[in-house]
């Protein structure tokens, strides 16, 4: 069971493969710790509510499912916001809108439709978790490199040693803007096509 | 397909609405006490910031009430005692950034004439650039500025492009952040609403 629920690592990444969430991941990525965070809310709010969705997805009348999933998605969203800003108040800073954006990120919706709708519970929850980990891996990867080559740092704690600036070293400033985030995310995609490729 | 009828319809998505604003109403009525509290400790961090404190934001409540008498009724203005040991007035500020506005504390001495310190934030400004406003090296290039100049005229602290040439002394000037120039034009903006007195 747990084989077929690896795709989204890989070959069905939501961002690399089917180019979903890719507006989140420019935006939350100049630094590491807001992108775990994110990727851990999105996890969150993906693997609950495919899991709420897929229980109740008997009983919901087609004709306004899409409503009652925008409805079950915002419900944790909103969860997610307020426990962020309750709990990690700077990190909650620095996600500002993009938390409550998680509403629109297209994983989640796709997910809702593709697989909650027509699969048992744990599955789907499961399924859930799997795509925003897939998610979240992207954006790590992102954000290593954004904020190394960007600002200097990892998790703020400053890596490149002083003495690389003595000697001229300079930090990437345009790492730290989205349009950098993007080629890093188009070089992945590149990536990974070429290694799917080969195979 | 299973049929569903209107009242079917209509009563499910009632219901559903029902139990999802009843709870996050609970959720969000349990955690505003710690939401608030959050954002009244960051205020008095950035105040204690302002006067040179170095204060965890977990401790900033206990320090502020132990340094700080507000002034005014509205929270715009605290007497407070700095690091250095001396008293000062800290004053808000509010400003618009290049994304969104932008705010922070100055503290000023109780004679009026030098600028103790200051600390800014910001809503959405971007880091690296506009962000640069909350670092200390920014904020430490206003420690001791003047706000009014030799003849006595009140300049506030500008915050100019470094090397312009401009009749402002290097005592009421501080130098904007490269590549930040409309953030450092909101702050330079903010600064002139200083209290001139």
């Amino acid at each position: 069971m747990i084989k077929e629920h690896l795709g989204p690592l890989s070959k069905d990444n939501p961002v690399l493969v089917q180019t979903l969430g890719v507006c989140s991941a420019l935006a939350v990525t100049a630094q590491l710790k807001p992108a775990v965070v994110m990727a851990l809310s999105v996890t969150v709010v993906c693997a609950c509510s495919n899991f709420i969705i897929s229980l109740l997805r008997n009983t919901i009348p087609p004709r306004i499912r899409i409503i009652v999933q925008l409805l079950i998605v915002s419900f944790f969203v909103i969860l997610v916001d307020q426990v962020l800003q309750a709990v990690v108040y700077d990190i909650s800073k620095l996600l500002s809108v993009f938390v409550g954006l998680i509403i629109t990120n297209c994983i989640i919706m796709g997910r809702l439709e593709a697989f909650a709708l027509s699969h048992k519970p744990l599955p789907s929850l499961v399924d859930g978790v799997m795509n925003g980990v897939g998610y979240g891996l992207v954006l790590v990867v992102v954000a290593f490199f954004r904020e190394l080559l960007g600002s200097g740092t990892l998790w703020n704690h400053p890596v490149v040693p002083e003495s690389w600036y003595a000697h001229g070293y300079l930090n990437n400033g345009l790492m730290i803007l989205p349009p950098m985030a993007l080629i890093l995310v188009g070089t992945m995609i590149w990536v990974k096509n070429w290694k799917t490729e080969r195979r | 397909m299973k049929k569903f009828s209107n009242a079917y319809i209509f009563l499910y998505i009632t219901i559903l609405v029902l139990i999802i604003t009843t709870t996050l109403t609970i959720v969000y009525a349990s955690l505003k006490p710690r939401r608030d509290l959050n954002k009244q400790a960051e205020q008095y961090q950035q105040i204690l910031r302002a006067a040179g404190h170095d204060i965890d934001r977990s401790k900033a409540v206990e320090a502020f009430s132990n340094l700080a008498v507000p002034l005014t009724y509205d929270g715009r203005q605290y007497r407070v005692v700095c690091a250095d040991g001396s008293k000062g007035i800290a004053m808000r500020l509010d400003g618009k950034g290049l994304w969104g506005p932008i705010w922070g504390y100055a503290v000023v001495s109780e004679d009026w004439q030098t600028l103790k310190g200051v600390c800014f934030d910001h809503k959405s400004e971007t880091p690296g650039l506009g962000a640069k406003i909350t670092e200390e090296q920014f904020l430490q290039s206003f420690v001791g500025k003047k706000l009014y100049d030799q003849d006595g005229n009140f300049v506030s602290v500008r915050v100019l492009k470094p090397g312009t040439a401009s009749d402002i002394a290097e005592e009421n000037r501080v130098d904007a952040i490269s590549g930040a120039t409309l953030t450092s034009k909101g702050v330079d903006e903010m600064m002139k609403t200083i209290d001139n007195r």
